[in-house]
């Protein structure tokens, strides 16, 4: 399981400058919560449906990207159609059915896949550091502020970088522990928790040694804090990220309008 | 193709007097089919396949194959910390489920790879007797298998036991790691990559312990790629590659037993290869080689 799953591929979307797509997406969240109704919702949906099949990621991954979501999206479901007010059709007690707390339920339900759909189309084509390297961009006039933002870029990347040796360590951790006759699954959340002890003490000086390594390491090879850095490969952003951004916002205008 | 790694070494129970570990009856083992994939996102990877292996009670196996041939993998599968995708584990002839089974198996002591990264407890004697606790003892069951446990690693509980386990050092370490281990009374032992990381002295102090706990009649499986150590520790063999035993079996060289290791990218043990360069024509050998096989002879 990976935090930010990315699927490489060559896609249009793919080659998109990801400070592009982040803005993109960001504009459509905002225009879905803008306005509420159907068609705007049509809009937007058809929008990331399109960028779905334009990215070339397999269906199963969106799937997959859903599954998290799946409980809100039925106790959204079911809590609009059940309680939300409206002349009804049925009551039951408290319960109250009715067309619009239909209608109610399917727009959220629906805005919520959307929503989901569309950011799992950001980070399924963008590769985390890219993302990373995007949001420092974007972020850049916070320095004005005095936020370290590249500093924090920094950390998310290496943070992202380490997250699957983490992974790798806890799973090694925890069975050699249980090679010693731990257990993690038995007993109340207490126990539970005492249980962690004997994983999260190894982890944790294991990551403070490697933090000591990774800083002599980075010295060693002239990393300076502050000091301006310069990238692999810098973003360039191309004239098909300028057509996308306009089509966004026009789309954003249209979805206001309808 | 099945391996019968039960020569050499007879079976436990019984030994010369270790230190207070003995007395404990030693397990036997054998893999029917074992197989086991890992799911890395989209594919999966084979790490054993169709694995039948039978290893005696107090036979001393050395596990030999290049990285990703599945070592690791199988000794978690003898412990019962991965189930196995096909096959099955028998402990002392019990399959998984049956009575008695799950004790058995918690009489398999495994040693990881770097163990040290275990060490959690303030102090040697608390971290030693972590497993112990586990498993239910009482409190002076549990303090006498601590101090037979450090004593046999040579790190005394009276000068160790208090210390801080990250004020020893990266061997001593190493040593209380396996303490911990020895301090639930294994019946059978697996070591993965035990010699890894250690300098040429705390290397020989290791070897010293491991042949102490085999003279006390504990069955021993080491995975490792000290081809050396392997020889000088274990009486058989079996040989690991790609997730499929190549080899088992006594050690055997002469007549193609060679053939086993070297063509699964394994080493020779120094002696054996010394000796096939003595083999060879006096003219080939450098003077002293010649004139060490003069002497030898």
């Amino acid at each position: 399981m990976a935090i930010a799953q990315y699927y490489p591929r060559a896609s249009p979307i793919h080659r998109l400058d990801p400070r592009c797509k982040v803005v993109a997406v960001a504009a459509l969240v905002v225009g879905l919560f803008l306005r509420s109704s159907f068609a705007a919702l049509a809009v937007y949906g058809l929008v990331a449906v399109a960028g779905l099949l334009l990215s070339g990621v397999p269906l199963g991954w969106v799937a997959r990207g859903l599954r998290p979501v799946v409980w809100l999206l039925v106790l959204t479901f079911v809590v609009q159609l059940l309680f939300a007010p409206g002349p009804a059709f049925y009551t039951l007690g408290p319960l109250h059915l009715s067309l619009r707390g239909l209608a109610i339920a399917g727009y959220l339900s629906l805005r919520l896949v959307v929503l989901v759909v569309a950011s799992l189309l950001l980070t399924l084509t963008t590769p985390p550091i890219a993302l990373t390297d995007a949001l420092a961009w974007l972020s850049r006039p916070l320095r004005r502020l005095r936020v370290p933002t590249e500093e924090l870029a920094l950390m998310v990347t290496i943070a992202l970088r380490f997250i699957p040796t983490l992974m790798q360590e806890i799973d090694t951790i925890m069975k050699a522990q249980r090679a010693r006759g731990a257990s993690f699954t038995r007993g109340g959340p207490l126990r539970r928790a005492r249980a962690l002890v004997p994983v999260l003490v190894p982890l944790f000086i294991l990551s403070f040694r490697r933090a000591d390594e990774l800083a002599l390491a980075m010295e060693a090879r002239c990393y300076l804090p502050g000091a301006p850095r310069t990238r692999l490969h810098p973003l360039h952003a191309h004239r098909r990220d300028a057509v996308v951004l306009v089509l966004v916002a026009a789309l954003v205008v249209l979805a206001e309008l309808i | 193709m099945s391996g019968d790694a039960a020569n050499g070494h007879a079976a436990g129970g019984g030994g010369p007097a270790g230190e207070g570990l003995e007395g404990q009856h030693a397990l036997g083992v054998r893999c029917e089919g074992l197989s086991f994939w890992y799911d890395e996102g989209a594919t999966r990877i084979a790490a054993l396949r169709g694995v039948d292996l039978t290893l005696a009670p107090g036979a001393s196996v050395a596990l030999l194959g290049p990285t990703g041939s599945g070592k690791s993998t199988l000794l978690q599968l003898l412990r019962g910390l991965l189930a196995p995708d096909e096959g099955r584990v028998l402990i002392d002839g019990l399959a998984a489920g049956e009575d008695g089974y799950e004790e058995r198996e918690r009489r398999i002591g495994l040693v990881f790879q770097m163990p040290e990264m275990q060490l959690f407890a303030a102090t040697c004697r608390d971290d030693v007797a972590f497993g112990p606790r586990q498993l239910g003892w009482s409190a002076a069951e549990v303090d006498d298998a601590v101090t037979s446990a450090l004593a046999a690693v040579g790190l005394p509980a009276d000068r160790f036991g208090a210390r801080h386990p990250y004020s020893l050092s990266g061997g001593e370490q190493r040593r209380l790691a396996l303490a911990g281990v020895l301090a639930m009374r294994p019946g059978l032992l697996l070591l993965d990559e035990p010699f890894v990381s250690l300098d040429p002295a705390s290397r020989r102090d290791l070897e010293a312990i491991l042949r102490g706990l085999r003279a006390t009649g504990m069955g021993l499986v080491l995975a490792t790629h000290d081809v050396d150590r392997a020889y000088g520790l274990c009486d058989a063999r079996v040989v690991l590659d790609e997730g499929v035993v190549v080899d088992a079996g006594p050690w055997r060289f002469g007549a193609g037993g060679e053939d086993a290791l070297l063509s699964h990218r394994l080493k020779l043990p120094f002696v054996v290869e010394l000796w096939r360069r003595l083999g060879r024509a006096a003219a080939e050998a450098p003077p002293e080689l010649a004139a060490a096989a003069e002497a030898l002879a």
